[in-house]
């Protein structure tokens, strides 16, 4: 009757096959979802272009390493659009007491409630991410060596803990408070400032992206270790446990929030 | 037989806000410390036996779904003590949770998206159901209920009907020891509930599951419950047969009738004519509490009929709601 890590990827990969099936069967609107993710995607570049068409740098960052900030945070922001979107409904189950429906099941509570959304929009946001990536990689003319490609992948996985993290804690706000929309809705907004050097905002706010509302973690700190391996922060050596602590705090949040709620009256 | 569920003295208590009135008072509330605690469970104890069907009624509010609650583990009991099926529900929550299904009338559990058959297959996998226990169960279904078309349709494309008779299916499925039914026949027609109540009675008497049901509805109580706990207040009101149960109130019957005559003083007149009964008025009809072992509701209909012209008459069986009320007024045992 054990259950580890085995047999929950088993679990989420046949929820995840499910759902996927499901929503092709809904024709126009997942053509017309994946337009949208699509046009979206494409805007935010249009507007990161024409910047940069009116600056030759920022704060000492060209074209290229600014773009490679852009995919890299493109890329660790797709896990909590992908995984996570169940987040953005928890507070309709917690208000309308379907919320209870999760507490049945002899499995984590937590797992069981993110793994009933995987929102496929998120993969056109993943190959965008990669593609521009890639790109910037190529013309900044960064080595291609083993060693990077895995420090790139654990600094990507490590990052997109943190926009996880403020994710959960805010929408587990929703145990305790009526109306956590614009909790959640407020700290999604800084994940727009995650795509540019922290050193362009004021020491306030420095200090604030960095320990309060660590999205300097999400493209930033970890970037650096691949764009400038010469003159790393330790900031940046540490990305990958704060996203972790992040990680595990929100946990903790959501948790002891779920564990707590005992539904409405029926 | 053994025990599967005890409760020994159960309360619990919630800590309500003493609210104000208007905006004052609403602003009042922002600030204020005064709590008051009211008991929603006042000492409840009971013990359940493995394979019974135990019906759990009360009036809305009277504590019912609490105790649900804390059997189930997602609440606390402020004190007393609980055990289901051999564990303390609150405090082993998700172990728990593999022995026992719930079904709450209108809120479905199954994935919203997936046709049935997917549904069931995902909960094998949660609850580790062997291969040959799940093709017994799914076999086992097809004897009594028509599954087939069902299998193949997302839940979300169902009716109510189908709904909750999936919904009972899929408690069932992992063969827990208790399964807690919460009104699972509210809103639905007469054939689905007779449908829902012969499938709840053959998997209890297959699997010897037993069955936790709170209910509105009389007909599910008659059709499924050799015993019945009712609540009102918090408080147990009676715990035992419905046999015991019917002998106090099974005669009773209310007729129903609607004479030429303004209602109020018809009324009136009937109510001087059978001293003995109890006679009340409504906008539409009079009602007569009839026990049918002092006198037969024909004869009392037609004494009525010599002295009044009765234009439309009905008569109802005593409703779960009025045997509670008698036991509340009147008491029992």
């Amino acid at each position: 009757m054990k259950r580890g890590l085995g047999f929950y990827l088993r679990i989420y990969a046949r929820i995840l096959v499910q759902d996927i099936k499901s929503k092709m069967s809904y024709r126009a609107d997942f053509i017309i979802s994946t337009l949208g993710m699509i046009c979206t995607n494409i805007a935010g570049f249009v507007s990161f272009w024409i910047v940069f068409q009116n600056f030759p740098s920022v704060d000492g960052w060209s074209y290229y390493e600014m773009l490679f900030l852009y995919g890299f945070s493109l890329v660790s922001l797709t896990p909590v659009q992908c995984l996570f979107d169940n987040n953005w409904s928890l507070r309709m189950y917690v208000y309308s007491g379907d919320f209870i429906k999760y507490c049945f099941r002899p499995i984590n509570l937590f797992f069981y409630y993110q793994s009933e959304v995987f929102d496929i929009k998120g993969l056109g946001q993943l190959a965008f991410g990669i593609g521009t990536l890639v790109y910037a990689w190529a013309k900044l003319g960064l080595p291609v060596t083993a060693l990077m490609i895995v420090k790139m992948i654990v600094f990507l996985i490590t990052a997109s803990l943190i926009m996880i993290a403020l994710q959960n804690a805010a929408a587990a706000t929703c145990f305790w408070i009526q109306n956590s929309f614009y909790v959640l809705d407020f700290v999604f907004r800084f994940k727009d400032y995650a795509k540019y050097p922290i050193t362009i905002f004021s020491p306030v706010f420095r200090f604030i992206f960095t320990f309060l509302m660590p999205i300097a973690f999400i493209a930033y700190y970890p970037s650096l270790v691949i764009l400038h391996p010469d003159e790393v922060p330790l900031l940046s050596w540490l990305s990958p446990v704060v996203g972790l602590v992040f990680f595990f705090l929100s946990y903790k949040i959501w948790m002891y929030g779920a564990m707590k709620y005992s539904g409405t009256g029926s | 037989m053994s025990n599967v569920i005890e409760l020994k003295n159960v309360i619990k208590e919630f800590k309500v806000l003493n609210r104000h009135e208007g905006l004052k008072g609403s602003i009042k509330d922002l600030f204020s410390r005064d709590y008051k605690t009211v008991r929603a469970v006042d000492g409840i104890s009971m013990t359940i036996e493995q394979g019974e069907i135990v019906g759990y009624l009360g009036p809305n509010g009277a504590g019912k779904s609490t105790t649900i609650k804390m059997m189930t583990g997602v609440l606390e009991p402020t004190s007393g003590g609980i055990t289901v099926g051999g564990v303390v529900p609150c405090r082993s929550r998700t172990k728990l949770a593999q022995e026992i299904g719930v079904v709450f009338g209108q809120r479905s559990q199954l994935w919203w998206a997936l046709p049935l058959i997917e549904s069931f297959r995902l909960l094998k996998d949660i609850y580790q159901i062997p291969d040959a226990e799940y093709d017994e169960m799914l076999r086992f279904y097809q004897s009594l209920v028509d599954i087939e078309p069902l299998l193949h349709k997302p839940v979300r494309q169902m009716s109510l009907g189908q709904r909750t008779l999936s919904d009972i299916l899929a408690a069932f499925l992992h063969n827990p020891k208790i399964v807690f039914l919460d009104e699972p026949t509210i809103g639905l027609d007469v054939s689905m509930k007779a449908k829902i109540r012969t499938l709840i009675h053959a998997l209890n008497q297959e699997k010897h599951t037993t069955v936790i049901l709170t209910t509105h509805d009389m007909g599910d109580v008659d059709a499924l419950c050799r015993r019945i706990v009712i609540i009102d207040k918090g408080k147990m009101l009676y715990d035992n047969d419905i046999e015991h149960l019917k002998g106090f109130f099974g005669s009773y019957r209310t007729l129903k009738i609607r004479p030429e005559e303004a209602l109020s003083q018809a009324a009136e007149a009937i109510a001087k004519e059978l001293p003995d009964f109890r006679v009340s008025a409504d906008e539409e009809w009079i009602s007569i509490l009839v026990d049918e072992e002092k006198q037969k509701v024909l004869d009392v209909l037609g004494q009525l009929q010599h002295t009044h012209v009765i234009r439309d008459m009905q008569l109802e069986e005593i409703s779960t709601e009025e045997v509670i009320k008698k036991i509340y007024e009147e008491g029992v045992q």
